[in-house]
């Protein structure tokens, strides 16, 4: 990293709009294009705070600032456009979380990189919806937090209820949300409204190692720590009253289910089994970056391909796991309200992903690519009639679904195509961390926190309690800046605000 | 199966034989040689007509080499149905002319009532003002608006017809009746780039009408789904495997 006084750095920095800002070239060295972040206001400030304190004489270890993150990324080999921060980015494992980036498949130099992906491969949300109101849950708010808590074990280590053999996660592994299909654990109009349709095509389980597969075969349909939950929410708001009504959210009160996870121990150890052979492919194909965890191999290497088919791999397992706990969901409400899931009318709204690398077509100045999109933190958020959203999203462009911090509220959101040509079809995830899981830990009381919880009136199932504080609504920014600032920038539209009643988590 | 063929053939009480009997079956083949395929030379005929002696087997061998009878034919049955085909195969190309002229006289219709082949529509000429004016007085109607090509009006009437006027139709009508918030297509801009607003509209009904085409193909894919987890689903769970982490 190149030293320079805070002023200095500043000096790189271009106020483009009252949302966005611009990177210049040279803020760090070899920068193949320039950067771009989306903040508002108060995001501004934190954004320029670690920065800042970065600065500061002394100041080692730990993970680089995210502006400077985001700079990294941007001196990658064959990286198009910009190197986009989206307004929740915050420090992560080599790419910023919050972080996309686009690399154009024909250029033979261009590369793919783990650390763009993210640990978690393929963590998202899914929203399911129902026909009941407020009025209909809170006389049983209790039984139902403590049925799903019942249904879909959470925590580290825990392991799922739906059997499964080694043959099955094979099958599970190449088919993604296909199996659940064929299996019967989820509904035919599920698949439809799911990125992707559920399936990665190039996943190839022969690419991944037994020890993966080994953490993985216990996992499936469990929600995992860290900030992944499942809650049941309320709509408080509707922006888009058309928009909210393709997505069959007719009124304030309905009464929706979220859910948050991703590929567990799987994907976790496929990542960490990637880093490994892509420092060697590093050095053979004397591959430069500016951080060592930026490790990345061609995108036409073996390592390469290798790791684009194992993480396709664990993007399925991951929409195996969300349809299994879907599935569980319904169980778990059937059998509260004595009803068929059908008469609850639970259906899946959306399904996102926010931690994957995808081959897809945009145009860069003015001319249609075929780029390797990484989307770390980031989720897609693709336009009105494109032809890779659900027949039902034509018209209102994809559902983008933005979970909030425990206790907090979370939004959907609609693709703009405004968004498609400035961020490659791409927007914010989440509220993303403020402080580090350390200082949350340091900082605030688990009582104190389950306390507040329990006084907003949202019933809360934890498995590790005394972890609670460092997914506490102080930890994090506020999800609320994170979405103005994508619906101001125009890079997608507020359509929902939900509110959670009941919360379950690791 | 075997039978059948045989019965085909004019073999003698095809009907109650089984060719599983090794007799019967030698008995077939010297049959079917003598009096279908007449291709051996006369020693072999002669070898499998003494249907007794021991040598039956080779001699048999040797004749299927004799008339190309595939070697992956392990069990006699199986090269037996072969030869049967062999024979009906000749005795077709013997008899040809002859099927042809069956296969001409049963073809043509003898219990079903005779119907005229031709379809009144066909006379009518479809260009004129006489029909170009019944059309538009039927999409009237209909509350169809007519198009200047009345063959294109008429494909109208009918999918009305069809659709909304079929019996099943009529008896239920709210399963045929679209539901719904109606699409505000007027105010909608539905990204498209066109000044002409007569053009652009066009184009929004297009796009419109291709959305509802989608929406069809999809619900049909979701229906095959569907079907087809009636056949594989069998969803599974074991509460005991389940465990809390930390």
């Amino acid at each position: 990293m190149v030293v320079r006084q805070y002023n200095d750095e500043l000096k790189y920095l271009e106020k483009l709009t009252p949302y966005s800002w611009k990177i210049k070239k040279g803020f760090q060295p070899n920068m193949n294009v320039e950067g771009i972040f989306y903040v508002n206001k108060t995001l501004e400030k934190l954004m320029l705070d670690e920065l800042r304190n970065a600065c500061r004489p002394g100041m080692v270890g730990g993970f680089l600032p995210g502006v400077k993150q985001i700079a990294n990324v941007a001196a990658l080999p064959g990286i198009v456009g910009k190197s986009v921060g989206l307004p929740d980015v915050h420090s992560g494992y080599g790419f910023a979380i919050g972080n996309m980036a686009a690399f154009d498949v024909n250029d033979p130099k261009s590369i793919v990189s783990p650390g763009g992906v993210g640990f978690d491969i393929n963590c998202g949300v899914r929203l399911l919806r129902t026909n009941l109101f407020l009025q209909d849950v809170l006389p049983v708010k209790e039984q139902l937090a403590q049925s799903l808590f019942d249904h879909i074990p959470v925590g580290v280590g825990s392991k799922g209820i739906i059997p499964m053999n080694a043959k099955d996660l094979e099958e599970a592994l190449e088919m993604g949300m296909d199996w659940s299909l064929r299996e019967g654990y989820i509904w035919a109009e599920d698949k439809e409204h799911c990125e992707e349709y559920g399936r990665m095509l190039n996943a190839d389980p022969s690419k991944v190692s037994v020890r993966a597969k080994k953490r993985g075969l216990p996992q499936l349909g469990t929600l995992g720590a860290g900030n992944h939950y499942a809650e049941i929410q309320v709509v408080e708001e509707i922006y888009d009253k058309w928009a909210a009504c393709k997505m069959g959210i007719e009124e304030k009160g309905q009464i929706c289910v979220m859910i948050h996870s991703g590929s567990r121990g799987f994907g976790h150890q496929v990542a960490t089994d990637a880093l490994v052979q892509m420092e060697k492919a590093m050095k053979r194909d004397n591959i430069e970056t500016n951080d060592r965890q930026l490790a990345c191999a061609r995108i036409n290497s073996t390592e390469g391909q290798d790791y684009l088919k194992s993480m396709a791999a664990a993007a399925n397992f991951a929409w195996v796991n969300r349809s299994s706990m879907t599935f569980l969901t319904r169980q778990a409400f059937a059998k509260q309200f004595n009803m068929a899931p059908d008469d609850l009318d639970m259906h899946v709204i959306y399904d996102v992903s926010h931690n994957i690398a995808k081959i897809e077509e945009h145009i860069v100045d003015g001319k249609q690519k075929t780029l390797l999109v990484h989307r770390k933190g980031s989720t897609r958020a693709f336009p009105p009639h494109h032809p890779l959203i659900p027949v039902d999203y034509q018209l209102t462009g994809q559902p983008v679904l933005i979970g909030g911090t425990m206790g907090t509220c979370s939004y959907v959101l609609t693709g703009t195509e405004q968004g498609m040509l400035e961020t490659f079809g791409s927007t914010c995830h989440g509220a993303g961390r403020a402080l580090s899981r350390a200082k949350s830990r340091r900082n605030l009381d688990y009582m104190q926190v389950l306390r507040k919880m329990e006084g907003m009136g949202i019933s809360i199932r934890v498995a590790s309690p005394k972890l609670v504080m460092e997914e506490a609504p102080e930890s994090y920014k506020n999800v609320t800046d994170v979405v103005d600032t994508c619906h101001a920038a125009g890079i997608s539209k507020k359509c929902i605000k939900l509110k959670p009643i009941a919360v379950i988590k690791g | 199966m075997a039978n059948r063929s045989l019965i085909a053939l004019d073999y003698p009480n095809a009907n109650s034989i089984n060719v599983k009997d090794e007799n019967t079956f030698r008995k077939i083949v010297c049959w079917l040689e003598t009096n279908k395929i007449k291709q051996a030379p006369k020693e072999t005929v002669n070898f499998l007509s003494n249907i007794n002696s021991k040598d039956w087997k080779k001699t048999y061998d040797k004749y299927k080499k004799f008339l190309g009878c595939p070697e992956t034919l392990s069990s006699d049955e199986e090269s037996l149905q072969w030869i049967i085909g062999y024979a009906i195969r000749e005795e077709y190309c013997r008899k040809k002319d002859n099927f042809k002229k069956a296969t001409l006289t049963d073809a043509s219709p003898r219990n079903v009532p005779n119907i005229q082949a031709e379809n009144p529509l066909d006379k009518l000429d479809f260009h004129s003002d006489e029909f170009a004016e019944g059309i538009n007085q039927l999409a009237k109607l209909l509350n169809i608006t007519p198009h200047t090509d009345p063959t294109i009006t008429v494909k109208a009437v009918c999918q009305v017809i069809t659709t909304r006027l079929s019996e099943h139709a009529l008896k239920n009508p709210e399963q045929y009746i679209v539901k719904g918030t109606p699409f505000p297509l007027k105010d909608a801009d539905l990204g498209i780039d066109l000044t002409d607003p007569v053009l652009k509209h066009a184009a929004k009904v297009l796009r419109m009408l291709y959305i509802q085409d989608l929406r069809n193909l999809q619900t049909k894919a979701n229906e095959l789904i569907v079907a087809a987890q009636k056949v594989t689903a069998n969803p599974k769970t074991d509460t005991r495997l389940g465990k809390v982490g930390f």
